[in-house]
């Protein structure tokens, strides 16, 4: 087994002490009262919750599962019309925050709250994660084995189940994996539709007693939770299947049954991006505040400035990860990689406090700077970045790379030059749905931003906290719209790959 | 003697450097703060502008949620960057002073608002007052329930909107257990569970009564104001009406301010919060009541001697715990 290159240890090592520090503030705020944490997590209403989280991560796990995959399956793999159209479609709703989709909602269906209100919801903010995992897996994988199984007369069905879907299991087991730890950090919009969830009781320990120990005592069960659907995923996940080069494939006929598909996904479009596009838009017309231009335009740029650099310097550690786990596999990188991904169920005010403290009481150079706030994205976003960009490594050639290193180039070079570009698309998107996810950010933003700097998302929260509806709505469309680019990057890059293979 | 020179000088300025260093940062400081505030940014930051305009205090404000702040400040410790935090309940300022991070406020400060709005132990005053009310549709709601008490009756089922996490609702139920005891306040909180919508704050609910949701909600009562203001109160469906005399219903709390780091420039913030023209901007753009002097509140609220409130002092809201265990009791946490 060959070593991993210096860089990549030291980046992936530094990654995973990073997003220990919030586990070891827990610890450190639960060591101070084991009294109070006890009392709080024998309530019955604790485990009320936790049936209520566990009910609902389940719910939108599946569903954000069948949304993704249909979605990523018809647009990349028949004879669809506007299937460019229906992919842009299906990444769109990823530029929305899910407090905006769920305010967007409300207004639009006065009453739409409970179970239902939240599962469709977070199954409409998640549903892309997998659409982009597995359009890119799909586009990748060996299709010889189904025109095989076809041959030999298994219906369409069958060859899905069991031919396609172990191919792109690994991509779309990494991208649940997002879906899961969203759905049980989620606050905003599970609070909003009014559905009590776990995280909501760790908001309320700090809001209504201030009691910091029991919040910690709360969110520690949330990482317990995170190692058991951890183990799980490695468990089910499968192995990564790597394409000696990418092949042509013909685009599967439907039939008839095209127009019920192209439904489906006119269906899901019309809900996900048309009902809060047109709500937010709404906003505007009924409500009389004004638009601070000035104000907006700041936001604006302090938005792209924090998005595009985290989504960056995200990457550059989620590469190193990756390309440790998957190239220099050992027990020491699986264990980096498992640990950037247990503090990822953490609610984000969770992580804040954390870095409050580490901040303010050892760091006071970098406290209330941009740096330590990178620091936070790091801590919070990293995952997003690794789920996106593990399967186009993974699926990258080894042959490739040891062509290269029999020419004499070394593994630092080999790795640069040869591996890295092969994955690029991947890894741009890995930095595109980090630097999403940083635009759409709050709570930890509202606690470590430098004093003055504000974001499109705490311009939002300020204009909906105070029902300035008409004030709110020209900066969720901004976000949305720039968060509408990132997104287009990503699909562009899925279909990119797909017209790659097509012309071959 | 040669070589003893140099060195006692070079000490001596060493010391004469660091000595003066603090003095120039003290300064400096003086003419800038930082405030911690709990309150919305459109509402508060035009009052803090003009603050900096007459004084030459250069304000730095942070911007975020009463009890997320405090947990803020509770976590910096005494290592707390911010030198005011301007709340937007008492609870969260409670918190803060209890763990011993608010200074004591000089007498001067202390005796300019009435003791009934502010921390006994003088680690907090009242700045603007906001009075619970009853938001209520009028089509659904022809005659106002006398008491609170009267919406805990079944005749009330699936028809009235509450906010067990909201701080507000936390101190009217303090005060109830203050001025009824426990065993009517649980009695209260087990008859609203089974009548009441949750919602997650004030804003939701006001909504929803707007919307016929729910036909009536405890708001506080510029939720309305605001609200009227960007809909245009013609446009309301809601209006908003008040409990009988002395109804614990009609709870009068205080938005408030403490001092974290002391310093000169910070009591002046303090003072300027309190004063004639600091409590006029309350009155006339957020629509509290000011607390200070003969200030008189906007034209088209009631005056806060005519509202039939209880006498309650706020500091004795402060034993939250036991509160929020009843409500937990009720289920409703």
């Amino acid at each position: 087994m060959q070593r991993p290159p210096i860089a990549i240890v030291a980046l992936g090592v530094f990654a995973s002490l990073a997003a220990l520090i919030p586990i070891a503030y827990l610890l450190v705020r639960l060591s101070e009262g084991w009294e109070s944490a006890a009392l709080e997590l024998t309530r019955p209403s604790t485990f009320q919750l936790l049936g209520n989280t566990v009910l609902l991560t389940i719910a939108v796990g599946l569903s954000a599962l069948l949304v993704g995959f249909s979605q990523a399956w018809l647009t990349t793999r028949t004879n669809l019309p506007f299937t460019g159209f229906f992919a842009v479609l299906a990444t769109l709703p990823l530029a929305f925050p899910s407090y905006v989709l769920a305010l967007a909602f409300t207004t639009a269906f006065p009453g739409f709250q409970g179970f239902f209100a939240s599962w469709l919801t977070l199954t409409i903010a998640t549903a892309p994660y997998v659409f982009l995992a597995v359009s890119v897996a799909l586009v990748r994988i060996n299709v010889t084995n189904e025109e095989v199984a076809r041959s030999l007369g298994a219906g369409r069905w069958r060859v899905i189940r069991d031919i396609t879907w172990p191919q792109v299991r690994p991509a779309a087991f990494a991208s649940l994996l997002l879906v899961v730890m969203y759905t049980l950090s989620e606050f905003g919009a599970v609070a909003i539709l009014r559905y009590d969830t776990f995280t909501r009781a760790i908001y309320n320990a700090y809001r209504g007693s201030f009691d910091r120990t029991a919040a910690a005592a709360l969110a520690l069960v949330l990482v317990l939770i995170t190692l058991l659907v951890l183990y799980f995923e490695r468990r089910y996940r499968g192995s990564y299947t790597t394409v000696p080069q990418a092949m042509r494939r013909n685009r599967i006929d439907l039939g008839g049954a095209r127009f019920f598909a192209a439904g489906f996904l006119v269906v899901i479009a019309v809900v996900a991006v048309l009902v809060p596009a047109g709500a937010i838009t709404y906003w505007s017309v009924v409500g009389s505040s004004e638009t601070n231009w000035s104000e907006l335009l700041a936001a604006l740029g302090s938005s792209l400035l924090v998005a595009s650099a985290a989504g960056a310097l995200i990457a550059v550690f989620a590469v190193a990860i990756a390309v440790w786990n998957l190239r220099f596999r050992s027990r020491w990188s699986g264990l980096v990689e498992d640990s950037v991904w247990v503090a990822h169920a953490l609610p984000a005010v969770v992580v804040g406090l954390a870095l409050v403290f580490l901040g303010a009481n050892w760091l006071p150079n970098l406290y209330q700077t941009i740096w330590l706030l990178m620091f936070a994205y790091l801590i919070l976003f990293l995952p997003n970045a690794l789920s996106a960009m593990s399967t186009p490594i993974a699926q990258v050639p080894p042959s490739l790379e040891q062509v290269a290193r029999s020419l004499g180039q070394s593994r630092n070079s080999t790795i640069v030059k040869v591996l890295l570009p092969a994955a690029r698309s991947g890894l741009i998107a890995g930095a595109a749905l980090a630097a999403l996810a940083v635009l759409k950010e709050l709570p930890a933003t509202l606690l470590l931003h430098p004093t003055g700097m504000d974001t499109l998302a705490t311009e939002l929260w300020q204009a909906t906290e105070n029902l300035s509806y008409a004030k709110a709505a020209p900066y969720a469309l901004a976000l949305v719209i720039i968060a509408g680019v990132p997104a287009l990057v990503l699909n562009q890059q899925a279909r990119k790959l797909i017209s790659e293979v097509a012309s071959k | 003697m040669n070589i003893k020179t140099p060195i006692a000088v070079s000490l001596l300025s060493l010391l004469a450097l660091t000595g003066c260093a603090p003095a120039e940062t003290e300064s400096t400081e003086a003419q800038s703060i930082v405030v911690y505030a709990g309150r919305s940014e459109e509402l508060v930051q035009p009052l803090l502008d003009q603050f900096t305009q007459e004084t030459g205090i250069e304000v730095e404000v942070r911007y975020a949620g009463s009890a997320e702040l405090a947990a803020q400040i509770l976590e910096e410790g005494e290592n707390s960057p911010a030198d005011v935090f301007f709340a937007q309940d008492a609870g969260a300022l409670g918190a803060v002073a209890k763990a011993g991070l608010l200074v004591e406020l000089p007498a001067e400060i202390y005796d300019l608002v009435p003791a009934a709005f502010s921390a006994a132990d003088k680690k907090w005053v009242g700045v603007s007052g906001r009075v619970r009310v009853l938001s209520y549709n009028p089509e659904k709601v022809t005659e106002l329930p006398a008491s609170v008490f009267d919406l805990a009756d079944p005749s009330w089922a699936g028809r009235i909107g509450i906010a067990p996490t909201n701080a507000s609702f936390q101190a009217f139920v303090t005060a109830m257990r203050v001025l009824h005891g426990d065993e009517a306040t649980s009695q209260w909180l087990a008859g609203i569970k089974a009548n009441a919508v949750i919602f997650e704050k004030n804003t939701a609910i006001l909504e929803a009564v707007e919307t016929g949701e729910v036909d009536a909600g405890l708001i506080n009562h510029y939720y309305w104001f605001a609200r009227a203001k960007e809909m245009g109160a013609e446009n309301m469906k809601s209006k908003i009406g008040q409990f009988g005399s002395q109804d614990v219903g009609n709870l009068i709390n205080a938005a408030g301010v403490g001092i974290v780091e002391d310093s000169s420039a910070a009591q002046e913030f303090v003072k300027y919060l309190l004063s004639e023209t600091g409590q006029r901007y309350f009155a006339e753009e957020t629509r509290e009541y000011p607390l200070v002097g003969d200030v008189a509140p906007a034209d088209d609220l009631t005056p806060l001697s005519e509202i039939p409130s209880p006498q309650i002092d706020l500091s004795d809201l402060d034993a939250l715990e036991q509160t929020l265990e009843l409500i937990r009791a009720a289920g409703l946490l």
